[in-house]
């Protein structure tokens, strides 16, 4: 297991990779045993009005900052108390993302399938890459390939990322209603083919030490 | 097995160090949200003559322009007037 980390943005240069949407199922998976601070840099806001308007579950604190320097300080004080801060970024190039991915201690790349989406994405590699060098720090990067069917274009797609030698999850998450149905009913379902894709989505995120396995609170000695 | 937390448990950059490399890395980016830009727009104001009269002499005594008679008056009424309608804008011609 990886050392602990507490940011994780999820970027990509492109839209509608499903950004928000992966963002939405780790903070309604994880709400109840981790204190999860959402930061919603994307001006649609639209994880910020689930958030407020559909999400039903444990406590998760969303806050909407697009302004870069604002988003800066304000990953730096929820690192320092949340057990993990979730950053959702614009699906665009953007100063707010790249400073999210300069700050995170790990990025998530959601890509679709296309062409145009692996392009994004090794873009995205590229730009995190650079941004760690220049930090001189590791930002450990993966692909995380959304919405798959499992058709011939998902098996090239992955085989694109591979001759890129773009890291990617194992994990993938299916072309599924569920996804789409959280996001107006705020619940991600606790059984079936979405549920466990979730869950090995996180638990492959906690093999690579980016979500903490214990709560803050309970390494607090009384 | 327990996970214990390190104390200090990432080399995470400050606030300031990360949008400094950030700027360097990808200087031509735009911001997330464009600012509203503060555009001249036109307020028409029917007022009596005598009115009218009123402001045109109060400019002329102060050597201010009648916008900018109104606009300080306006400020000082407490309403938040731009810092370009307070200034004398009037075009000037050359030589």
């Amino acid at each position: 297991m990886g050392v602990f980390m507490s940011v994780l943005t999820i970027a990509s240069s492109k839209g509608g990779p499903g950004k928000t949407t992966v963002c939405q199922a780790l903070a309604a998976s994880l709400a109840g045993e981790l204190r999860i601070v959402a930061l919603d840099a994307d001006p649609t806001q639209a994880l910020s009005r689930w958030a407020t308007n559909a999400y039903e579950g444990p406590p998760v604190e969303v806050l909407a900052e697009p302004d870069e320097t604002r988003l800066a300080h304000l990953i730096a004080s929820k690192a320092d108390t949340a057990d993990l801060v979730l950053v959702d970024t614009a699906g665009f190039g953007n100063r707010a993302a790249t400073v999210a991915m300069t700050s995170a201690d790990a990025v998530l790349v959601p890509s679709l399938s296309g062409e145009a989406d692996v392009t994004e994405a090794e873009k995205t590699i590229r730009l995190v890459e650079g941004l760690a060098r220049a930090a001189r720090r590791e930002i450990p990067v993966r692909v995380l390939l959304n919405r798959v069917r499992r058709t011939t274009l998902a098996r090239h797609a992955a085989a694109e990322l591979k001759a890129a030698g773009l890291p990617r999850l194992a994990a993938t998450l299916s072309d599924l209603v569920a996804y789409g149905e959280m996001t107006y009913s705020g619940r991600l379902s606790a059984s079936g083919q979405s549920a466990a894709e979730v869950a090995a989505l996180i638990a492959e995120l906690r093999e690579l030490g980016w979500i903490p396995v214990f709560a803050l609170q309970q390494h607090v000695i009384p | 097995m327990k996970t214990l937390k390190p104390r200090s448990s990432s080399n995470r950059p400050s606030p300031e160090t990360a949008l400094s490399i950030a700027t360097a890395a990808a200087p031509n980016l735009p911001p997330t949200q464009l600012g509203s830009e503060d555009r001249p727009s036109t307020l028409n104001v029917r007022l009596r003559s005598s009115t009218v009269a009123a402001i045109t002499s109060r400019a002329r005594e102060r050597g201010l322009t009648i916008k900018q008679v109104v606009c300080h008056a306006l400020a000082d009424a407490g309403i938040s007037v731009a810092e370009a309608d307070l200034e004398d804008r009037t075009p000037r011609r050359r030589g």
